[in-house]
């Protein structure tokens, strides 16, 4: 088995490279924070808009854009207070009142008429909240960004086919192969295989929770927030 | 990276099962979850027994220690705890057989055998008080009834516990009467539907909004519990003169029966001598 690197190795802790919101926004918010925050709801914000206002692709891509846009120009990060809601509640709650307002303000432009309605996303589950899908979204991208976290590392690393091995059985749509498979697949014995992959998974899980580190206010809220995540 | 349903499921999964290499522990199963932890069932190799594992944040690693502190048949015996490559913490314990106390209840026992349990429970609770430790979350969920009607009391209180909304005392501060006030509202979970009254008074009394008005510890609780079972009056009911004549009648049974069938035998007795 490979020696680990310090990131994540054995024994240690996670290090952590991301400071939580409110340290950054308590020195500006830099723009590397808002980078964060951005690559991490930029998507679930533009699937909620366009399920709960029902936009069509472009309407909600220029809203997400537009909510955003305004949240800068208007001090929004640093209005955030986390003894209220956690950031990601905050962040929705906005949106809604934003888009909310912006619907309105379209529909009265056009007097009520000829707005257009998107049938709602293919990706809405029966009986399944607004809400509830900004969650999965924010979900989804969290675990996206943290498969590209990883796959940085693996190449920075030289760990190339620790993430092929990760990628052919934890990333795959189709039924997962046995270990035995994969192991020939990849010229490798099995038990490098099992370790290849424990070492992976750990490594996401360290990367998960430093991508929302860099998006939650402190260690009470990182903590419900990990427990979403892994509950 | 667009991630489908499935595979985003499978991530979430996967990358919260620990990394139990380098122990003495191989993962078989999950066996349940909750706000502080999983817990898997996994195989002491060195022992070669099964242990139920729990696993949860470093910052939660208190309660193995606090656990430990509990040497009681009616607390799961902590065997070791460890950290995994990830920064959490696991503890090894005793796999308890059983059903949970709901899915126990759910069987409809009689009501001795849901005393018996109410009883192993809040003498549980009482010895972990006089230890300085509160449970702060007791709810169905948390207590165990093992095969052989063995009790236990699981997921004791570390500070991030607040309790669940049916069983949590409304005080701003949980401590032991919180815990009173749990034990009532466990009570009134285990009790069937038509129970008698002077259960349903014990907890009412325990359930009291004002903490000074609960039991002033466990054992009193039990003590009340006690009487009920001996036919006594209870300490939190006031019982109409009916009940406690129903009551007398029901103690003094077989007295009752011998001075009946003694007047009987004199009446007749005073009958045939007239004849």
């Amino acid at each position: 088995m490979d020696a680990d690197t310090s990131i994540g190795g054995h024994n240690a802790q996670f290090p952590s490279t991301q400071v939580s919101l409110l340290d950054a926004a308590a020195s500006g918010l830099s723009g590397e924070a808002l980078e964060r925050v951005i690559a991490l709801y930029w998507k679930p914000v533009y699937r909620f808009v366009r399920l709960k206002f029902r936009k069509d692709n472009e309407d909600a891509k220029d809203l997400t854009q537009g909510f955003f846009t305004s949240a800068l120009q208007r001090d929004f990060f640093a209005r955030f207070d986390p003894a209220k809601a956690s950031f990601r509640t905050y962040l929705r709650m906005a949106v809604e009142r934003f888009a909310a307002n912006q619907h309105e303000s379209l529909n009265r432009q056009k007097r009520g008429g000829d707005v257009r309605f998107e049938p709602i996303d293919n990706q809405a589950v029966a009986g399944e909240s607004a809400e509830e899908i900004f969650e999965r979204e924010w979900r989804r991208q969290l675990f996206s960004l943290a498969i590209e976290d990883l796959r940085a590392h693996c190449e920075q690393s030289g760990k190339q086919v620790h993430f092929s091995v990760f990628e052919a059985y934890d990333l795959t749509d189709a039924d997962h192969p046995s270990y035995a498979e994969l192991a020939a697949r990849c010229g490798l014995p099995e038990t490098t295989v099992t370790n290849h992959l424990a070492w992976a998974r750990r490594m996401l899980r360290g990367f998960v929770t430093e991508r929302l580190r860099g998006t939650t206010s402190g260690p009470r809220e990182l903590h419900e927030e990990a427990r979403r995540i892994w509950n | 990276m667009e991630l489908s349903d499935s595979v985003l499921a499978h991530l979430r999964h996967v990358a919260a099962l620990p990394d139990l290499s380098g122990t003495r522990y191989e993962l078989e199963s999950e066996i349940g979850r909750g706000g502080l932890g999983v817990v898997y069932q996994a195989l002491d190799r060195e022992l070669d027994r099964r242990v139920a594992l729990k696993v949860m944040d470093a910052a939660l690693a208190g309660e193995a220690r606090l656990i430990a502190r509990l040497e009681h048949p009616a607390v799961v015996p902590v065997y070791d705890t460890g950290s995994l490559p990830d920064g959490r913490t696991f503890y090894a314990m005793k796999l308890v057989g059983g059903a949970r106390l709901d899915r126990y209840i759910a069987g409809n026992p009689s009501l001795a055998e849901r005393l018996r349990a109410m009883r192993r429970i809040g003498e549980a609770l009482a010895f972990a008080h006089t230890r300085g430790v509160i449970h702060r979350d007791l709810k169905p969920q948390n207590v165990m009834v093992g095969e052989f009607g063995e009790v236990y009391v699981m997921d004791w209180g570390v500070e991030a516990v607040a309790g669940t909304p049916a069983f949590r005392a409304p005080d701003a501060h949980l401590d032991q009467r919180s815990d009173i006030y749990a034990l009532g509202a466990l009570f009134q979970f285990v009790l069937p539907a038509a129970a008698p009254p002077a259960l349903r008074a014990i907890v009412a009394k325990a359930m009291n909004h004002d903490p000074a008005e609960r039991y002033p510890d466990v054992p009193a609780f039990l003590a009340d519990l006690e009487r009920f079972q001996e036919g006594s009056a209870v300490e939190a009911w006031r019982e109409p003169w009916w009940h406690r004549l129903r009551r007398f009648g029901e103690r003094n049974a077989v007295l009752l029966w011998l001075l009946t069938a003694y007047v009987v035998v004199k009446f007749l007795l005073f009958f045939l001598r007239k004849v």
